[in-house]
């Protein structure tokens, strides 16, 4: 017995004395830190990349909470450690938050820098990536008294509150690269843009591998999450010649109102929605893309009958009509554009046995590709008046 | 040496603790990169891989365990002198030793090795390696029950971790699945087969059997554990598929913490550092059996104290862990320790058994014949 106690002390002995100096670990001290929360990527010239950095101090006593760092270099580590040079602080990555590549990088090509952020284990797999509209240089330089706070907590805020509310689709870093290395999707980064000294997000930038080859504006933006996610809230707004509701607008007694506008426009709002995307014809490769859809109507500019339910019908009617249109009209851009956003090329692959085609055939038979677009929305509700 | 191994009535454990020590001992580091592995081989069809080499594993379970009924209460090292006799049952008892040393330094190695790309980037290897043996030893000490112990409890703290894999769901693409069924056999057959290292542990049957209390159940419970190893692994590279693209599937060296990342509490950002921590916990079973086993045999076989079966084979894992510096040496020790897995925890307890069963048919036949005559 007295033996065996004396092992005992000495394993704890040991093991507590590994684990209590922490030897060979770094010890990293907040204080002493520089938390990297943005990232902005420019392409200086060519073989050279700016990178500027935002980072964050813990430093009670410190006057500016923020620093706004510059450096030239050609990979991410030694980007890293000129910037390293001109600091007081320790860089650290694990609070890393946004990362915004200029427009310019983004059509010659991005993986090289996205993939440096995925070997890093330290950078979490939830850092929102960006486009510029311009250069990132402007948007990471923004004055902070303006925005009030952090710019990099400020751009993921941004994106954050336009994600859950399912106006944008998500551009995490697990997200653009789980849609780059997929051979059937292609991945899509919003684009943010300085405008009078509020940074906003202008559309999403479409990608073909990993080079940005479109912008979609944010009015077609709905239709875009309509056929990728499933869609809870978010409205569009319809636009519709006026003769064509003539029946149905109510006169409120020979008045007319709504005259400012020479059409009619009708806003609508998706309670909840499901699209299917189906190869419905291998050899011709016809996709079906069905959406059924719930929605809320919110808003006319013209008076109209909505207590008749022909009259509900006939505008459902309409709008999935012009629903139709707009989406086919979408689908065939992505296909001029050599895009899949969407992930059709997944649906076809799911779906065609044998041995896996490569990225390179999907894009070829991708330009053969037809589409029959059905939406079929009902309006359940017409806001708190008829 | 005795065939059969009567342990004290205090050291006996009941029979279904063995869910937990099979359970706990087959799952351990190789879990971490399963997905990855078998997607090589098998693609989109890999979870149908995994869910074969489970019910392969079971079979086989079947037929270890039909095989210690033969015997009274003997493990491997008995039935090895049994059926080989004295020389030749000793040497294939000194490989399998050795087999269960290289184990435990492989799992050892690989989890240090995980700590470092994860958590500490500049920690020597050798320091974790040694409070980690330490903590194996200081288990082995306290004997068969405090091994069977660390088991429980280890399934017990990290089972929620299997909860939490299903949190990166909501971000999977369905689509990856189909169409279902198109590797072929010899696909799908390369995929099972190269989740060896991860199903490996349910050999330890072989060591721990005399020590179950109601033998009779044995077989059932051994059955369990490896049902819901076999469960598990198949949602894990279910999952994996789902969540991760394919290319970036077959670059991820280990999947299931990567899914982990994705994973975000509110004030917790990075869950994989905890996933990372609790893993040692997983392992810890791993090694604790593997060095009990393994050290079991200088008992057995030299008739020294099992003690100091502990420590040389602690000291040899420790002084091995010097040689493996980089990723790739760990990768071509790894596969090398796979491939001898293979063969001494499948293929070979079949061969065995089978050659037992004829054995004790002529026996039979012969007590049978005497008697008649």
């Amino acid at each position: 017995m007295q033996k065996r106690r004396k092992w005992l002390i000495l394993v704890i002995g040991i093991t507590s004395f590994f684990l209590l100096t922490s030897c060979g670990v770094e010890t990293k001290q907040l204080e002493r830190l520089g938390l990297i929360t943005a990232i902005g990527f420019d392409l200086k010239k060519e073989n050279q990349i700016k990178g500027t950095i935002s980072v964050t101090k813990f430093d009670p006593m410190a006057k500016v909470m923020t620093n706004l760092i510059s450096a030239d270099a050609n990979t991410l580590q030694t980007l890293r450690a000129e910037e390293n040079l001109a600091t007081d602080q320790r860089l650290e990555m694990g609070q890393l938050r946004c990362v915004i590549y200029s427009k310019e990088l983004a059509e010659k090509g991005i993986i090289q820098l996205v993939n440096a952020l995925n070997r890093d284990p330290t950078v979490g797999n939830m850092v929102y990536l960006t486009i510029a509209e311009k250069d990132a240089f402007s948007i990471i330089s923004m004055d902070e008294k303006k925005i009030k706070v952090n710019i990099g907590t400020y751009l993921y805020n941004l994106i954050r509150q336009n994600v859950e509310r399912e106006l944008l689709i998500s551009p995490t870093l697990h997200e653009f690269n789980h849609k780059f290395f997929d051979y059937g999707q292609d991945p899509v980064l919003p684009i943010i843009n300085v405008k009078k000294d509020k940074v906003a997000i202008s559309g999403v930038a479409l990608f073909n591998d990993d080079k940005m080859v479109a912008k979609l504006n944010n009015d077609k933006l709905f239709y875009l999450k309509l056929l990728t996610d499933e869609y809870r809230t978010g409205s569009k707004e319809l636009e519709f010649d006026r003769d064509e509701f003539k029946n149905i607008i109510n006169t409120q007694g020979g008045r007319n109102f709504g005259e400012i506008y020479n059409k009619l426009f009708i806003s609508l709002d998706t309670l909840r929605s499901n699209t299917s995307i189906k190869l419905v014809d291998k050899k011709n490769l016809v996709f079906k893309v069905e959406v059924v859809m719930d929605s809320r109507l919110l808003e006319t500019t013209n008076y109209l009958e909505l207590s008749e339910p022909a009259n509900m019908k006939f505008i459902e009617k309409k709008v999935n009509k012009e629903m139709e249109s707009q989406i086919k009209k979408l689908l065939l851009f992505f296909q001029k554009q050599q895009v899949d956003p969407v992930g059709i090329g997944n649906e076809y692959m799911a779906h065609v046995r044998g041995k896996p085609i490569s990225q390179k055939e999907w894009k070829e038979l991708y330009k053969s590709a037809k589409f029959d677009v059905q939406v079929n929305n009902t309006i359940v509700r017409t806001g708190t008046m008829d | 040496m005795k065939v059969n191994l009567h342990p004290k009535e205090g050291l006996l454990i009941n029979a279904f603790m063995l869910v937990f020590i099979i359970h706990s001992v087959q799952v351990g580091v190789g879990l971490a990169g399963l997905p990855r592995v078998v997607y090589l081989h098998a693609k989109h069809d890999a979870w149908i891989s995994v869910f074969l080499a489970g019910t392969i594993t079971s079979v086989v379970l079947i037929f270890m365990v039909q095989m210690l009924k033969q015997y009274d209460s003997a493990d491997l090292y008995g039935i090895h002198v049994d059926v080989f006799g004295k020389w030749a049952g000793h040497s294939l008892n000194f490989m399998y030793m050795f087999y269960m040393t290289s184990t435990f330094f492989i799992i050892l190695m690989n989890y240090v090795e995980i700590v470092q790309v994860w958590i500490f980037p500049t920690l020597p290897t050798w320091q974790l390696t040694l409070v980690l043996v330490l903590l194996v030893i200081y288990a082995v000490y306290g004997g068969i029950r405090v091994v069977v112990g660390v088991a429980f409890f280890s399934v017990v703290g990290t089972i929620w971790l299997a909860a939490v894999l299903f949190v990166p769901l909501q971000f999977g693409d369905f689509t990856h699945l189909f169409p279902i069924m198109n590797s072929n056999a010899k696909q799908l057959l390369m995929g099972a087969h190269s989740t060896t290292l991860s199903m490996l542990g349910f050999e330890i049957i072989l060591f721990v059997y005399p020590f179950v209390k109601e033998k009779q159940k044995a077989m059932f419970f051994v059955q369990i554990g490896n049902m819901i190893t076999t469960i598990m692994f198949t949602c894990a590279t279910l999952i994996s598929i789902v969540f991760f693209a394919s290319n970036s599937l077959e670059k991820t060296i280990w999947p299931v913490l990567s899914m982990f990342k994705i994973v975000r509490l509110p004030n917790l950002e990075r869950f994989e550092f905890i996933a990372v921590s609790f893993w040692m916990l997983i392992i810890l079973p791993n090694m604790c059996f593997y060095l009990w086993a393994a050290s079991k045999g200088f008992s057995r076989i030299l008739r020294k104290k099992q003690k100091w079966g502990v420590w040389i084979i602690a000291i040899v894992a420790f002084g091995g862990s010097f040689f493996i510096k980089s990723r790739y040496q760990m990768d071509t020790a790894t596969d090398l320790v796979a491939k001898l897995g293979f063969y001494f925890a499948f293929c070979y307890p079949v061969l065995l058994s089978i050659i037992v069963f004829i054995k004790k048919w002529y026996k039979r036949r012969e007590s049978k014949h005497a008697e008649t005559s």
